[in-house]
């Protein structure tokens, strides 16, 4: 077992299966909340920017993951793309923090999920997320 | 197809992540640079799309080089960046953006981008970027 597995939550289930997710990852989720979907990651050196902060972009990526994700359990959809995407960021993350993000659905049309999502380390804010996803299949 | 179009050189990185995903290009002069990315396997998902996060990843990138030129490469973070996904892009596909300024304050700078594959839309981002140590 890695450092960074013996870190995680209890219940963590690995989802960086291929591709992007698992070059950018690994990610997993957690256990639900009630109606929130919970998604984490430990940042890694990969991870960061130059200054020792986590980069933005695996932050939006952690982001679009975890609520693309969070649109296909709430809707049974094969599959849901992106359609946008807003991002505030908060503060930084550092490098071995356990950054999680809780994933809300706002609501669902016949075609559209619109979603929101707050990341934090600990108790302190990271970055906050909406956007919209369109139903594929 | 691979590598970079001519006319275009290899953009020196700092970031550990976007050295990850990189390499990125860039053609022309300080304050109107193109940027350019080759979509590689490792950048997509199954299907052989671009992942949105790549794509996000490569705006904050460009749109933050931008800003560097901007301003004789102050430090600075993103506040916050808003993305529209219009079109998929693929594997072996060249994606091209030429950031613009939008406005710049004493302590902010708006950016925007609009990026394409063989001039046709693919995504359109705004950032807003705070210079440190300014109010």
């Amino acid at each position: 077992m890695s450092h960074a597995a013996m870190r995680l939550p209890d219940g963590a289930e690995d989802i960086s299966s291929g591709g992007f997710n698992l070059f950018a990852g690994p990610f997993y989720r957690l256990p639900d909340a009630g109606e929130t979907r919970r998604f984490a990651f430990i940042a890694l050196p990969k991870h960061m920017n130059a200054s020792g902060t986590v980069h933005g972009g695996l932050l939006m990526t952690f982001a679009d993951i975890a609520m693309s994700r969070t649109s296909r359990l709430s809707t049974g959809a094969r599959s849901c793309s992106t359609v946008s995407l807003s991002c505030d960021f908060a503060g930084p993350g550092r490098q071995g923090d356990l950054i999680e993000i809780a994933v809300t659905v706002t609501k669902k049309t016949r075609t559209l999920v619109f979603l929101s999502g707050q990341l934090t380390t600990g108790e302190r804010a990271v970055m906050t997320a909406t956007g919209l996803w369109r139903i594929v299949q | 197809m691979s590598g970079p179009r001519d006319g275009y050189s290899e953009v020196r990185l700092l970031d550990p992540f976007e050295i990850h995903v990189g390499p990125a290009f860039s053609a022309g002069e300080k304050g109107a640079r193109r940027y350019a990315f080759r979509a590689e396997p490792r950048h997509c998902n199954m299907r052989g799309v671009v992942h949105g996060g790549m794509l996000m990843t490569l705006a904050d990138m460009t749109l933050g080089q931008a800003v560097w030129d901007a301003t004789d490469n102050a430090a600075c973070v993103t506040l916050n960046m808003q993305t529209q996904f219009l079109k998929p892009a693929m594997a072996g596909e060249w994606i091209e953006v030429a950031p613009e300024l939008t406005r710049r304050t004493r302590g902010m700078v708006f950016m925007r981008g609009d990026f394409t594959v063989g001039g046709e839309l693919v995504m359109t981002v705004q950032s807003v970027w705070k210079l440190l140590g300014q109010d």
